[in-house]
């Protein structure tokens, strides 16, 4: 394998009696997404700080495009693009004045800063309030703004810690088209999430962090196979009902599990096929059906999950 | 446990990338920059143009009826003898306003930002005081036409004495700008910097010989002006202004302010490497 372009080793962070990380190993190859996933101090924001030399290791090593973040720091940061959780762009600053002064911060000339910043505030929806004062951008905006920024230098290794947080769903969409055409241009990204949909959606690998230390890792299909399963829930409004639903779902080879007193059934689905059938089946056998919603395992689920099998995640 | 994520898409192309800018073109980018919030809301500009013309308004008005000629020197107008400490005094306010605009770039994130570009760190802080001593000058330059036109500023130094004096003004400034941004770097908060500021600026203004001659305090508080380098600085000024004889003042507050800006630069410098852990 090629070397990798993050590599950290039994790297920890400890702040007087708090351990942030305990530990932890990674490589992340060239033009792939790690996402990193985890709830609200997991240690994923200082893992990431660490990589984008903001804040000293406690331990262990840690090295981006081959550059140690102690030794090497300048190096490191000649290369990476980091959107943090808050948006730091400066308020005083119109948009294009903000990208324009991050391009000649890396040693763009100022006629090769001005292009790039034109050419990121049209990809990113902001070439209308180029001109604009950024105390006057929405928060959507600003985000926006914040990640283009990042990407100024064409960074080869990008952080994006939570990048979706505070986003509307079609900005949210559009971040994920944006780093997938990243990846596809050979940028490596670290992504942080609290979301295992956003996880699954651009990930390459998915390590699970809790409490500084990676718990589980894999590609996002192994991961949810270990959480557990997406399942159907059917809803009746009689008791009676519920009973013919179940038989007619095991009649077509579902684990039906009824609750009568709350008038559902519910299914393991894997896949489309699955919901198809099951949607099928409750048809031919005409039981009025009221409600059917699909849960997906959510972060809750991969916690419990890895809490239930402690030995499946060590021995991984 | 390790987590290896395997190689399957190779780079496509290496795009271009910058050569890492200059220390000369830092320096200028940021310094543009932290010109350009300034000057970015114009209601903030004429404030802070207008500030010391208050200052000197109030004082000129307030103080001068009161002036004991017996504390004064003769022969000097109280207006002659107030300018050279208003342009040193002016200058605290915006040499503490330093610190809590760096504070509050902090606090908005540019300063993470800027640390994670491969930028020499003390270029944003150098940037930064070169603004607020440059916003100073204006200030100031502003200040002595009005006195000069409005309230009869003719000292005995003339012309040549004035511009000496609003030089040595200005390196006293410098210097406190560092002190403060040196505070900014090692408190990082704007609440504290506000007190610690609020508690540094009217004793460094008034317990000092600038609006009334020494002799003319109490004993207590004339040995806490004789210590303030403002003393120094106002008492330097004034001599080159009103042609009075130079002694060692100007050479003390040369070699004072010179001693405060390499300490203050030194701990903003080492203050501003310890992480921004937010």
């Amino acid at each position: 394998m090629a070397e990798p372009m993050i590599s950290t080793r039994d790297l920890t962070k400890s702040y007087d009696k708090v351990h942030a990380l305990r530990g932890v190993s990674l490589d992340v190859a060239e033009g792939t997404v790690l996402g990193l996933l985890g709830h609200n101090g997991a240690g994923k924001t200082t893992l990431v700080n660490i990589l984008a030399t903001l804040l000293p290791p406690s331990g262990g090593s840690a090295a981006v495009a081959g550059h140690d973040v102690l030794r090497d720091s300048r190096a490191v940061r000649g290369c990476i693009g980091l959107t943090g959780q808050f948006a730091s762009v400066d308020e005083k600053l119109s948009g294009f004045d903000n990208l324009v002064l991050i391009g000649r911060l890396l040693g763009a000339s100022a006629r090769q800063a001005r292009e790039r910043a034109d050419e990121l505030l049209d990809t990113f929806d902001l070439a209308g309030a180029a001109r604009r004062l950024c105390r006057t951008y929405s928060g959507g905006m600003r985000r926006r703004l914040d990640l283009a920024a990042s990407l100024v230098g064409r960074p080869r290794v990008i952080f994006l810690d939570e990048p979706s947080t505070g986003l509307d769903p079609a900005s949210r969409l559009s971040l994920w088209e944006t780093v997938e055409a990243l990846v596809a241009d050979g940028t490596t990204v670290l992504l942080t999430t609290q979301y295992l949909e956003e996880a699954e959606r651009l990930a390459d690998i998915v390590a699970v962090l809790a409490e500084g230390s990676v718990v589980a890792a894999g590609t996002p299909t192994e991961l949810k196979s270990q959480v557990g399963e997406r399942r159907a829930q059917l809803s009746t409004t009689r008791r009676g009902d519920t009973v013919k639903v179940a038989e007619a779902l095991r009649r077509a080879g579902f684990a039906a599990v009824q609750t009568p007193e709350e008038g559902t059934v519910s299914v393991p689905v894997a896949d489309f096929e699955d919901f198809a059938q099951v949607v099928r089946a409750v048809e031919e056998a005409a039981v009025p059906v009221t409600g059917l919603t699909l849960s997906e395992p959510s972060l809750d689920d991969v916690y419990l999950s890895l809490a239930a099998k402690p030995v499946a995640a060590a021995a991984r | 446990m390790t987590v290896t994520v395997p190689t399957d898409r190779a780079r496509s192309a290496a795009p271009v990338r910058w050569q890492p800018a200059s220390a000369r073109a830092q320096f200028a980018v940021l310094t543009g920059r932290s010109l350009r919030g300034l000057v970015a809301d114009r209601r903030l500009v004429v404030l802070t143009l207008v500030q010391p013309l208050i200052l000197l308004v109030i004082f000129s008005q307030v103080f001068g009826s009161m002036a004991s000629p017996d504390h004064f020197p003769a022969g000097v107008s109280y207006i002659d003898y107030l300018m050279p400490a208003i342009l040193v005094t002016s200058g605290i306010t915006s040499a503490v306003g330093s610190g809590a605009e760096l504070i509050r770039d902090m606090d908005n994130g540019v300063l993470t930002r800027f640390r994670s570009l491969p930028v020499g760190l003390h270029w944003i802080l150098v940037a930064r005081a070169v603004t607020d001593v440059l916003r100073t000058t204006a200030q100031t330059v502003l200040l002595l036409v009005c006195a000069a036109l409005c309230f009869g500023f003719d000292p005995a130094g003339g012309a040549w004495g004035v511009i000496a004096a609003l030089a040595l003004s200005l390196l006293v400034i410098a210097s406190l700008t560092w002190v403060f941004i040196a505070v900014g770097t090692w408190v990082r908060s704007a609440r504290i910097m506000q007190s610690v500021s609020g508690l540094a600026l009217f004793p460094l203004m008034f317990a000092s010989s600038a609006y009334v001659p020494l002799d003319a305090l109490p004993a207590w508080l004339r040995a806490v002006a004789v210590v303030n380098p403002v003393s120094y600085a106002v008492d330097a000024t004034r001599a080159l202004a009103l042609d009075w004889p130079l002694g060692g003042d100007v050479l003390g507050a040369v070699a004072t302010s010179l001693l405060i800006l390499a300490v203050a630069v030194w701990a903003a410098v080492a203050g501003f490497r310890r992480p921004l852990t937010r």
